[in-house]
């Protein structure tokens, strides 16, 4: 389950996210993640996905179901990665156009604190459009924010 | 054997102090994902991607050498990917010392100066590279420079 913490993080602060697959002779794939959404019951994720970075990704899901997305907050650098197993896709709908479109403004607005010159119009076409929404079970949290403790499983909580 | 060459047009995104982000796979087939602060260009069949926190990547790329990775050019519009195979590791020399002044450069900018630290620069071979088209389409792949030798 994804703690509450995580949640408010990735629904309030968290601006930009990437996604990992592999293929059957264990070649990785990457695709652009331009938002995300968890389900009520903290245990899966849904993953948004704009055009460019669709090729290969549902039949490496289907074929081997292994999954792997970093969300960040840019430019604190608070990171989270999630790595689950594949439930399903769908065709993307106007409510998660609308996630997407709030991930755009927190974006370009904390973009805009390090780069100050960037334009506008340029900052809002990195979070592209999504056109397809993949669901995953969210199996293990790994916290990834930059320093000593970079690495360490939060989900489920390493024994002592 | 067939050699990918990184074309010059990589070389300013490459520099561009923004994050990339890098997917490796461990032996027993499960991807890890993670952001990086630096892909290095060492010559135009090689980068470097720095070393500092991410266990899980390092031990996955000396099971299994493959390693894809993105890198972004915001004000280009256009995001690059790089098939990669982990080659060896070095921690130290001039490509060691070039990546740590980037670093301490990439920190400072950022506000993570004592947090960010290299530990070995990794060095891997470009197997295949491609600019992906932006989101309206309107970048294109033909940049992709491939050419056949060694």
């Amino acid at each position: 389950m994804i703690p509450g913490k995580i949640v408010r993080f990735l629904e309030q602060y968290a601006n930009a996210a990437f996604g990992g697959t592999r293929d059957r002779d264990l070649v990785p794939y990457g695709h652009k993640v331009c938002g995300w959404r968890v389900g009520a019951d903290q245990r899966t994720m849904t993953a948004l996905v704009p055009e460019g970075f669709t090729s290969g990704l549902v039949e490496s899901l289907q074929e081997n179901g292994e999954l792997a997305v970093v969300v960040e907050e840019f430019p604190s650098h608070e990171t989270y990665q999630f790595k689950g197993r594949y439930l399903g896709h769908r065709a993307v709908q106007d409510d998660d156009v609308e996630v997407v479109d709030r991930i755009r403004k927190r974006f370009v607005r904390s973009f805009r604190s390090i780069f100050a010159d960037a334009r506008e119009d340029v900052l809002n076409a990195f979070v592209a459009k999504p056109s397809l929404a993949v669901e995953f079970e969210v199996l293990e949290v790994f916290l990834q924010t930059p320093g000593p403790g970079a690495g360490t499983r939060l989900v489920p909580p390493v024994e002592s | 054997m067939r050699m990918t060459r990184l074309p010059p047009t990589i070389r300013p995104v490459l520099e561009n102090g923004t994050p990339a982000v890098m997917v490796t796979c461990s032996a027993d087939g499960k991807p890890n994902t993670t952001v990086i602060s630096q892909v290095y260009f060492v010559d135009e069949t090689h980068v470097a991607l720095s070393f500092q926190f991410f266990s899980k990547t390092i031990r996955n790329v000396r099971e299994n050498p493959r390693a894809y990775v993105c890198v972004f050019d915001i004000q280009g519009q256009a995001d690059w990917v790089l098939q990669l195979e982990f080659q060896r590791s070095e921690a130290e020399g001039p490509i060691f010392d070039a990546m740590d002044m980037q670093i301490e450069a990439i920190a400072s900018m950022t506000g993570m100066s004592g947090i960010f630290k290299l530990r070995a620069a990794d060095i891997y071979r470009v197997l295949s590279v491609e600019r992906l088209p932006d989101s309206d389409g309107t970048a294109s792949s033909s940049d992709l420079e491939a050419s056949s030798g060694g």
